[in-house]
């Protein structure tokens, strides 16, 4: 029968329910720099030990509320750190799409400023800001100068400790003169 | 001892299983028929009539004959598509209290939950004269995108039909239980439900017993219903053009074309051409006249080809949200009824660059599921505990959907060492609240496994506000405005503070049902007060 005893499952309830706050690893119990695989397994075992349903013929009412509660937190750990894992591949090929250095002509004949800086590592920003930050490259590309600012204050706005989206935004205002 | 059905309450169909030791047994109606049509009937007579009986009264009172109730219920009635679906229907549906939509038959107003339970007391009672015990507890299936609203009211009409809803599961989830259990299957599959009115498909990681499933999507509003109305609308035209008189107002008139289109399109899954006529057209002149047709499949297939197309980019959408290619898929499940319509096997085989597992009973399967599913809840599963109805397992008769030969079934092996299926669904949609600017802060992402539990902190933005109001919403757009609204959280007579120092913790939680609550506390205050969100279309909550 699969299903963890009723003692061991509560003991780990309690256990997650106390670190609430916690990072995503240290919810689902592995190591920072776990895979994504190591983190489904262990997603799976908690799963087949302490899933709520699993124990809703032999928990009290109080019980269930509490393992379920931890599920809960475990659940939203996985997700939590699934979504950053693929973010940061995403910023990986975000990378290989960077713009190329050759500057793009615009319609009317006005040379284009490709986007400041090619982004280096997935730490200098938020994976929402870098999703903005991605869109203000194109618009660059496409010549869109307002609207490649516009997206990179909004990167600010959900990312506003970096450092490297400021001086991004400061060089593009610095270019803006020189439009006609 | 009790028993637990699982029930596929579907929009034209339902199904009923029970789990018992030898395989899952199906629910039979009067004619040993395992599909019920989801139909409640008010007839002039008295009483209310469901199921196939109920279907010979769409002829004679179409405008007292409930069909399709599962395309309303929960629904927010002001929701554009409410309103589109309220066009092809022949009854009468108005709007009641928290804007739920609300039938009137006769004299009688009756909610949509209420209608459901209605078909969920003819599947009970059906299921007691069967094994001759009490059904006390359920499992229903629902469309896996069904929002919160729906999934309360589905809820509902199981409490009102006096069954101890246990659990609501995923239709497309059910079916991989299904295929899944007892074969401990290490394998990652894609489910595609195109059913009588809604759409889903879900890709599923299969590991043993654990059920993951990694992404969803679909449409609570495609299905073979929309399809009939394309035929119908193709052969209201032809009635325009033939008879000279557009049945369009008359009720009865296009309750019997309607009827003609769905023969026609199950005629069409298995031949290239539809010829005949409808016959018994009683025209407003008084004459009864008929009114030939000739479709081929080319034709169907053209009128039918957007939506079909619809279904195809939702499926590559869940795909690229999976991260997943065509070939990292292992199996392909074919659910629902619209799945035998040959284009969409066609534009299926396309998107998966596989043909689909097609031995699996598209209408039967989910309740399946939803049988081991309750039995697994029960612990009724394990080999030998006998439920005293061995005697009655499911028969080899089976339903005449579409005049259909029968087809094969899986049947889950029960004989060996159990483990009890754990599923692990996921949240349909994303779930935010409105944030200054009309802008949305998302709270729950979309495909994040459940139950989950999550809180946000936000602040006020004005100096000294007393009030604040927490508009939740449930879709994709960064746009407030753009999203479906949920319904509104107030807190009330906060400490005067300034703006940014007041810290309100909005936590959501969806439970295993997929069912949402979503508490708003004030943190400063001495006394936390809390307040509940009560979605919008669902019925009134209790607490």
């Amino acid at each position: 029968m699969s299903g963890g005893s009723r003692m061991e499952v509560l003991l780990w309830a309690k256990r997650i329910c106390a670190r609430r706050a916690a990072e995503a690893h240290t919810m689902l119990e592995i190591s920072a720099d776990a895979t994504l695989e190591v983190a489904q397994q262990a997603f799976h075992t908690i799963a087949r030990n302490a899933h709520p349903d699993l124990h809703r013929t032999t928990c009290s009412p109080d019980e269930l509320e509490l393992v379920t509660s931890a599920f809960a937190l475990v659940a939203a750990a996985y997700q939590q750190f699934r979504a950053t894992r693929l973010a940061t591949t995403k910023m990986a090929s975000l990378r290989d799409l960077r713009p190329d250095a050759t500057p793009i002509p615009r319609p009317d004949g006005a040379v284009v400023v490709p986007a400041p800086v090619a982004i280096t590592t997935a730490s200098q920003m938020s994976a929402r800001a870098a999703i903005h930050y991605r869109k203000a490259e194109l618009a660059l590309r496409r010549g869109d100068i307002q609207a490649g600012m516009l997206h990179v204050k909004m990167a600010i706005a959900a990312d506003p400790q970096s450092k490297f989206l400021r001086s991004a935004l400061a060089q593009i205002e610095s270019e803006l003169p020189k439009k006609p | 001892m009790t028993v637990a059905l699982g029930i596929d309450l579907g929009t034209t169909n339902s199904v009923a299983a029970l789990a018992t030791p030898t395989g899952v047994e199906f629910i039979l109606g009067s004619r040993n028929e395992r599909v019920h049509p989801s139909v409640v009937a008010f007839p002039e007579s008295g009483g209310v009539v469901v199921g196939g009986d109920a279907k010979r009264y769409r002829l004679t009172e179409p405008q007292h004959v409930i069909h399709s109730a599962k395309r309303f219920i929960g629904q927010n009635i002001r929701a554009p598509l409410v309103q589109l679906a309220m066009t092809g229907v022949q009854y009468k549906v108005v709007e009641g209290p928290n804007q739920q939509p609300i039938v009137v038959v006769r004299d009688r107003r009756l909610t949509m939950p209420e209608i459901s339970s209605h078909v969920l007391v003819h599947l009970k009672r059906n299921a007691e004269r069967q094994l001759g015990t009490p059904v006390t507890e359920a499992v229903i299936t629902v469309p896996a995108n069904f929002t919160d609203g729906q999934r309360q009211a589905t809820k509902e009409a199981g409490r009102l039909a006096g069954l101890d809803v246990m659990r609501l599961i995923n239709e497309p989830t059910a079916a991989a239980l299904a295929y899944g259990f007892g074969h401990e299957r290490d394998q990652t599959i894609a489910v595609f439900d195109f059913g009588g009115g809604t759409f889903d498909v879900s890709i599923l990681r299969l590991a043993g017993d654990v059920y993951e499933v990694i992404a969803s999507d679909g449409d609570f509003f495609l299905g073979g219903d929309d399809l009939d109305r394309a035929l119908t609308d193709l052969l209201a035209s032809e009635c325009t053009r033939v008879l000279r008189c557009d049945p369009r107002p008359h009720a009865a008139l296009m309750m019997k074309l309607m009827m003609g289109a769905e023969a026609i399109k199950c005629h069409l899954s298995d031949n290239d051409a539809a010829e005949g006529e409808i016959d018994g057209l009683d025209l407003p002149t008084g004459q009864v006249a008929q009114l030939p047709f000739q479709i081929t499949r080319r034709q169907f297939e053209d009128l039918i080809a957007g939506y079909v197309q619809r279904t195809a980019d939702v499926t590559r959408q869940v795909m690229a949200a999976a991260q997943l290619q065509a070939g990292q898929i292992d199996e392909v499940l074919c659910v629902g009824g619209s799945t035998r319509i040959p284009l969409v096997r066609r534009r299926l085989a396309e998107v998966f660059k596989r043909e689909p597992n097609i031995t699996i009973n598209p209408d039967e399967v989910v309740a399946q599921g939803a049988a081991i599913q309750a039995g697994s809840l029960t612990r009724n599963l394990s080999a030998g505990t006998g439920m005293g109805v061995t005697h009655a397992v499911a028969t080899t008769q089976h339903s005449v959907l579409g005049g259909k030969p029968p087809r094969a079934t899986t049947q889950p092996q029960f004989d060996q060492p159990l483990r009890r299926p754990i599923l692990i669904d996921v949240n349909p949609a994303t779930l935010a609240i409105q944030t200054a600017g009309g802008f949305t802060e998302k709270v729950l992402d979309k495909n994040s496994p459940i139950p989950i539990e999550r809180s946000r902190v936000f602040t006020t933005a004005r100096d000294k506000q007393t009030r604040v109001e927490i508009d939740c919403c449930r879709g994709e757009s960064r746009k407030y405005s753009e999203n479906e609204p949920l319904g509104t959280l107030v807190l009330d007579k906060l400490p005067e503070k300034m703006r940014g120092d007041l810290k309100i913790e909005v936590s959501f939680r969806i439970d295993a049902d997929g069912i949402l609550q979503v508490r708003a506390s004030d943190q400063e205050s001495g006394a936390r007060q809390e307040a509940y969100l009560n979605v919008l279309g669902a019925p009134e909550r209790a607490t």
